[in-house]
């Protein structure tokens, strides 16, 4: 970042009241230390501690072991070409939509599409994969007459995760691209550059910090994803998260499937510092608050336009065919065995399945603002102000989300048991995990997004006078609402449709809908499972649409404010 | 939920009023919003999927007007679970699940002892010796494989423990995984004792069946579709489960192993540190009872009833008849358990 002596003086001048100040902070570090800190503390306790005593026996014996060391290759393998072809797939996908002329028309649809398998519960795209791939899959058998083909293994669950993933960095990098005014890429043009050397020169550099986020986000998605594997794997690529999963509710083993979990901690935190040597040291400033002009050309040609659009649409075209894939297995008897149309496995989840229902939409809407208010309150904190802790406070506001949700349930359930803190069995342990564990989206969105906006912004309010409140909630509120937007729904769908975490925090008292998806498939019950899928895509597409037309309405005119004359 | 503070910071966003009713309002909801209560109810852990648990547990309510308020866990999960809450018990009972998972709960001690009436008129492998658990059913197992593999293969239904070393099923079998799944553990312990004991033998075995594995399910039904679908050739599976998979329509054949295969008793306990122990207490001398095991041939749950004063579904029992079923000594199990366990992981999960 481009610190300079001057930002250094504005900084200090919008400092709100040192008593407001000092308290906020206190409150979130109070808040991060019960809710991340003190789990992971007793997480550690179990598995270092021996009678008291410190021993790092069991730690040496895990990494010494070969099963370990080939589950940590295969998830760093796996990781890697996830973040990879997810980040390449989203960037692909959101350049069509922000760029390409034709795709403006569609882009409605696109986002759609590529919106699907975010909104969608775990196992809905390997059940897909079992269904479509292998020796009598729909796409490899009855399709193309393949035979000898496995649907278990790396291939499947590398191509499951990235399609499952691949839409946060499109939600990642669109708004970046959105945000990057096409005056610039303009300004290449007219110094005679072509637009390959436009799009290489100056939209890629620009965008280098998103990728670098979607990238992070990708990553540790992958990394932590214990669901795909467990059904797609199959009996030779064993993942760390899978394995710690299984040693912890198969063998009651805590003490390993602990150890096996923070193996994965020195994968996560060695992304998370080489994101950081990426983004820093550039200078990113878009948004000016200076005049834009408008865009005289295209930014791509128009072949290189239709096959980008292509592409787009043909990946699409995948999704939706899972999608109604999904929809025929619950409105059939048995999918494979009996397609008799039925709505029985709706009027089962409309009744035996209602409380859990009920409790997750409770749950996901309580959830939603607490997350949304605390990714872009951490992000402004970490990504705009200094404080002594600032540095300390980003990395423990990421850890929930880098460790395996594995872990963080186990932390969780560890903790809350007992007093002072018995929330086991409560709503509100369930709401706090997937408010602590999926604001670092919100977080990261906003700390991107702040890159790009200029000091100067903050100082032309600071020099007309206004106090410091008064700066984020006119200037900074306005231009982080859409990380404040993705934040909210990030954590609205993961409350819907995440389980690696709350399946060990689920209780009598609070259940959840991906729990029951989870019975159901090995209750050779697919007809439940895939209805009450169908239902949480409905209601997420229905609440996202929503945040969609309030963000629209919310962020118009103010957007204007920083894109004067454009 | 530390809103407060954050939401000071935004004090002059919106009226005050407005802002606070609705944080405070939306953070109370969870709390206030009543749950239906019958008169008496108990909590539950159910090792049973919701499919064969719930008839039973709804026919217990209007048998006795207690409601049973549960929720379904795969045997290894819900034993962590029990394990993890001692400190703070959230259920009174422990319902269905294989012999092997309460033999491990009862080593940890979370069950409180309480012998049903019903229990004097079972045999000695359906009951714990310290009264800490009592049989509700029996689950053999069984070869389960795909009519049109075997077709297409020229295979008869798998009638050895041999034929499951064919070449043909090469990455085609899928079956549970011991670290989370009873049926796995009663698996590896049914080819100990097929092996006589001899654990090297046994092993011998497993680490060849070892190369016709397509994927090690976390819970012990986890195959059954993918078979019935015809992406994995069969597997060994609970009776129940096979059973209920080909009443789904799916195309499959049941078969035994002439050598003998093993058989789960599957088991009810009483938690310790229970908070409803009366209730808890008449759902257990239910279960344990007629009362209940006589709802499951009507029912369609192809669980073979434990008391010996009900008879089984007639068509389960036909299918039984060609079985040979062998004892597991659940005493020379519970005490093996761990080590064997480990040596599986060891020896046969880890080698592929």
């Amino acid at each position: 970042m481009a610190a300079s002596v001057q930002t250094i003086a504005a900084r200090s001048s919008v400092r709100p009241e040192a008593w407001l100040w000092r308290g906020g902070l206190l409150g979130i570090w109070l808040l991060l230390l019960i809710f991340i800190v003190y789990p992971l503390l007793m997480l550690f306790s179990r598995a270092f501690l021996d009678d008291g005593h410190l021993s790092l026996q069991a730690l040496g014996a895990a990494i010494s072991a070969p099963k370990n060391l080939r589950a940590l290759g295969n998830s760093l393998l796996l990781a890697m070409m996830v973040g990879v072809a997810g980040t390449l797939l989203g960037l692909i996908f959101a350049f069509t939509v922000e760029r390409v002329r034709s795709a403006r028309r569609v882009s409605r649809l696109i986002d759609f599409f590529t919106f699907l398998p975010l909104i969608s519960p775990p196992f809905t795209t390997s059940i897909a994969f079992v269904f479509s791939f292998g020796p009598r899959g729909l796409i490899t058998y009855e399709l193309l007459g393949i035979k000898n083909v496995q649907v278990y293994g790396l291939t499947s669950t590398f191509a499951a995760e990235t399609l499952t993933y691949f839409p946060i960095a499109y939600l990642a990098l669109r708004p970046m691209l959105a945000s990057i005014s096409t005056s610039l890429e303009e300004a290449a043009f007219s110094l005679g550059g072509s637009r390959w050397y436009a799009f290489r020169t100056v939209t890629l550099p620009l965008v280098i910090p998103a990728l670098a986020n979607a990238f992070l986000l990708l990553f540790g998605c992958s990394l932590a994803d214990f669901a795909t594997p467990l059904i797609l794997a199959g009996s030779d690529f064993s993942v760390l998260p899978t394995e710690a999963y299984l040693q912890i509710t198969g063998l009651f083993d805590l003490k390993s499937g602990a150890i096996l979990s923070l193996l994965l901690l020195v994968p996560a935190g060695l992304v998370f510092y080489a994101q950081e040597r990426v983004v820093a040291g550039r200078s990113y400033v878009t948004v000016t608050g200076k005049a834009g002009v408008l865009a005289q050309h295209d930014s791509v040609s128009g072949i290189a336009g239709a096959v980008l659009l292509g592409f787009c649409l043909l990946v699409s075209a995948l999704i939706v065919y899972f999608y109604l894939l999904l929809f025929y297995a619950s409105i059939v008897l048995a999918f494979g065995a009996n397609h008799t149309l039925t709505l029985d496995h709706y009027r089962v989840i409309f009744s035996e399945g209602l409380p859990a229902i009920r409790d997750t939409l409770i749950i996901a809407l309580i959830g939603m603002p607490l997350g949304g208010i605390y990714g872009i309150t951490i992000g402004y904190l970490v990504g705009r102000t200094t404080f002594i802790s600032r540095k300390a406070m980003e990395a423990v506001s990421m850890l929930n989300y880098a460790l395996p949700g594995t872990i963080v349930g186990i932390a969780y359930l560890l903790a809350f048991n007992d007093e002072p803190l018995a929330l086991t069995g409560t709503a509100a342990i369930l709401i706090a995990c997937y408010v602590f564990r999926y604001s670092p989206i919100g977080i990261r969105t906003t700390v991107a997004l702040l890159q790009q906006i200029d000091r100067s912004m903050e100082e032309a309010s600071a020099s007309l006078g206004a106090g410091s409140l008064t700066t984020f909630r006119r200037i900074m509120l306005p231009l982080i609402l859409p990380a404040f937007f993705a934040g909210l729904g990030v954590v609205f769908i993961r409350s819907m449709t995440a389980i690696s975490a709350t399946i060990f925090l689920v209780s009598i008292n609070w259940t959840l809908i991906t729990v029951k998806i989870l019975e159901n498939m090995t209750e050779v019950a697919l007809g439940p499972a895939a209805a009450f899928s169908v239902f949480v895509i409905v209601v997420v597409v229905l609440v996202t649409s929503m945040l969609n037309v309030l963000l629209q309405r919310l962020t118009a005119p103010s957007l204007r404010v920083g894109k004067i004359g454009a | 939920m530390g809103s407060r503070a954050i939401a000071g910071e935004r004090a002059d966003a919106f009226p005050r009023i407005d802002r606070r009713s609705l944080v405070l309002g939306a953070l109370a909801a969870p709390f206030v919003i009543g749950r239906a209560q019958a008169a008496e109810s108990l909590k539950a852990y159910s090792i049973w999927p919701e499919n064969y648990a719930r008839p039973m547990l709804e026919a217990f309510e209007k048998a006795s007007g207690i409601h049973v308020n549960f929720i379904r866990f795969s045997s290894g999960e819900a034993l962590a679970r029990l394990l993890a809450e001692r400190g703070n018990p959230q259920v009174d009972v422990l319902f269905g699940g294989p012999v092997e998972t309460f033999t491990a709960g009862e080593e940890q001690g979370i069950f409180e002892a309480y012998v049903p009436p019903s229990a004097s008129d079972l045999p000695k492998r359906f009951k714990s010796a310290q009264g800490m658990w009592t049989a509700i059913a029996d689950d053999p197992l069984v070869f389960m494989t795909n009519t049109k593999f075997l077709q297409e293969h020229n295979l008869q239904p798998p009638a050895s423990w041999d034929d499951l070393l064919n070449p043909a099923y090469k990455s085609m079998l899928q079956m549970a995984d011991a670290r989370t799944s009873g049926t796995a553990v009663t698996r590896i312990f049914s080819i100990l004792q097929v092996n006589n004991r001899n654990e090297d033998a046994g092993f011998a075995y497993m680490k060849k069946l070892r190369q016709n594995i397509q994927a090690y399910t976390k819970s012990g039904g986890g195959g059954t579709v993918p078979v019935g679908l015809g992406q994995a050739a069969g597997g060994i599976f609970f009776i129940v489960d096979a059973l209920f998979t080909k009443q789904k329509g799916y195309d499959v054949q049941i078969s035994f192993p002439k050598e003998g295969i093993g058989s789960a008793a599957e088991c009810i306990g009483l938690v310790k540190g229970n908070k409803n122990g009366a209730a808890a207490r008449k759902l257990i001398d239910w279960a344990a009872s007629p009362d209940m095991q006589s709802l499951l041939a009507p029912s369609k749950i192809n669980f073979l009833p434990a008391h010996p004063k009900v008879a089984p579904d007639p068509d389960l029992a036909a299918v039984l008849k060609q079985a040979k079923i062998i004892e597991i000594d659940d005493r020379w199990a519970g005490d093996n358990r761990k080590r064997i366990i480990d040596r599986w992981v060891a020896e046969v999960l880890n080698a592929g």
